[in-house]
């Protein structure tokens, strides 16, 4: 029998890893997402997971476990949050390009600017670039299926990249909500044990990330940028077995609330959705004709699927909860990639940015209030006058 | 779809078969500036350069009871003098040799 418990999004992340049978976990403390590292420590010690439970020495450390244990053909996690995340920067690229399905999660925080401990999603938006599947959950329930999703994604032998799974430091790694925990043959059903193609073994010795020539550098570069192309493919292949095995309804990359009829929409990603949905049916029963659109995966990014979920409002807001200082946008990543994603729509909406959420502040109702009415103005406006608004500290209303 | 000539292929995430003989794709001999040589009077097969040599360049040759450096691949490291027990091994800069190769003439 599936069973429902309260969990954190950490302890929600560590029940997916068990029931995933993660081989060789590596941990290095930063919080919050180290609750996760608690949790499976734990589960070794009781004998509730058969894992190699290795402590790095630092970030960098982390990483290069992982990939080694990945390599030798084991299930691994790793995770982090925040500084912690960019001091491994240099291990992303090689791992993308190594074809290693490492997982890792990512609860976030803000980098330092000095010393802020909030949420923020600065910390993996600065990785998103390196050849690593990733996306947001929204809720504990969603950290703990995304893991087991990007598990099968990410080892699928037409993929073989390895995964981000990120949720919002605190408002999901640390408040409870419910999670049904699955049967272990569902899990079982779902995710096949883990392969690798060419998996080191000393019966067959190969040689894993080698010095290349300089004309084998684009090359490689072209194998992992189809992967990611090939991905999608995957990943709606993954999101259909997984809502029939599991009883769920994910749409594979973005989910609509609302949209019927709307005029107006925010697009969203992780955990302020779940305010941004009260907003929207609080603003509902005003008779404004608002929606929400939610991003699943932002790498890949889904541009087709989110040029036809905006491409039929007048007006779209996106939320940033991350930093591009000096970008075209002027403000978070979100927006240059949404408005790419419109370039080739005949009829696009009117679109800007609000950052809101930055440093882990709350996201609270009045903010997505005041979002609504800025759009509502875009569309009497006929026009986006900017193409950001610093929630809460825009001179004029 | 994309057409990768047949010249340009590399393995999937460039995992190779291990060379257990020499590769000859990239020699790198040409990179050293100093030689390690060796007295084979003062070694005594300790195998701290076989062992500590990043690039497998010292071997034992058991028919001859005597370790041999391959001049091929020998980036000129020095590692192997580094390590060496019996101070068998010095450091001779590479242009004092006949055969002594220009450094980075061609770099691959």
């Amino acid at each position: 029998m599936a069973k429902e418990m309260e969990l954190s999004g950490c302890a929600a992340s560590a029940q997916a890893a068990r029931m995933a049978k993660v081989e060789v976990i590596c941990s290095y403390p930063i919080r919050p997402y180290t609750a996760l590292m608690m949790e499976l420590a734990k589960m070794v010690a009781n004998g509730e997971l058969d894992a190699e439970f290795v402590y790095g020495e630092g970030e960098h450390a982390q990483l290069s476990v992982v990939a080694g244990a990945s390599a030798a053909g084991a299930r691994v996690l790793t995770g982090s949050s925040g500084v912690g995340v960019t001091y491994a920067f240099e291990t992303y690229s090689p791992i993308a390009g190594g074809r290693l399905p490492v997982q890792m999660m990512i609860a976030d925080r803000a980098l330092d600017p000095p010393g802020d401990f909030g949420s923020e999603h600065t910390d993996a938006m600065s990785c998103r670039d390196q050849g690593w599947l990733m996306g947001w959950a929204e809720n504990p329930q969603e950290a703990f299926d995304n893991s087991l999703i990007n598990y099968r994604i990410g080892e699928d032998h037409r993929v073989l990249l390895p995964q981000y799974v990120c949720q919002d430091g605190y408002f999901v790694s640390h408040i409870p909500g419910k999670v049904v925990l699955p049967e272990q043959s569902q899990v079982d059903e779902f995710l096949p044990p883990y392969t690798l193609p060419h998996p080191l073994d000393p019966k067959h010795p190969v040689s894993h990330g080698p010095q290349i020539r300089p004309d084998q550098g684009t090359v490689m570069d072209l194998q992992r940028a189809q992967a990611m192309l090939d991905a999608p493919a995957v990943i709606q292949e993954a999101i259909g077995d997984f809502n029939r095995i599991f009883g769920r309804n994910y749409s594979p990359f973005v989910e609509e609330y609302m949209t019927d009829d709307a005029e107006m929409a925010f697009f969203i990603m992780g955990a302020h959705t779940m305010t941004a949905r009260h907003a929207v049916k609080h603003l509902r029963s005003q008779g404004v004709k608002i929606g929400l659109v939610k991003l699943r995966f932002l790498r890949p990014w889904p541009t087709q699927e989110v040029a036809e979920a905006l491409s039929k409002f007048r007006a779209v807001g996106v939320v940033e909860t991350s930093t591009s200082y000096g970008g075209a946008m002027r403000g978070g990543n979100l927006l240059h990639e949404v408005r790419a994603s419109l370039y080739d729509v005949p009829q696009r909406p009117l679109t800007t940015s609000f950052m809101a959420g930055l440093g882990g502040e709350m996201v609270p109702l009045k903010e997505f209030y005041y979002m609504a009415e800025v759009l509502a103005k875009m569309i009497k406006d006929g026009k986006a006058s900017k193409t950001v608004y610093w929630v809460g500290f825009e001179a004029e209303a | 779809m994309f057409i990768i000539p047949k010249e340009k292929e590399v393995p999937l995430g460039c995992i190779t078969p291990a060379p257990v003989t020499e590769q000859t794709m990239m020699i790198t001999g040409n990179w050293r500036e100093y030689r390690p040589v060796i007295d084979q009077e003062k070694c005594n097969l300790c195998m701290n350069c076989v062992v500590y040599c990043p690039d497998a360049c010292w071997q034992l040759n058991e028919a001859e009871d005597e370790v041999v450096w391959n001049a091929k691949y020998c980036k000129g490291c020095l590692i192997c003098a580094n390590e060496c027990t019996t101070e068998a091994l010095s450091k001779v800069y590479e242009l004092d040799f006949e055969d002594g190769v220009v450094r980075l003439e061609k770099p691959f």
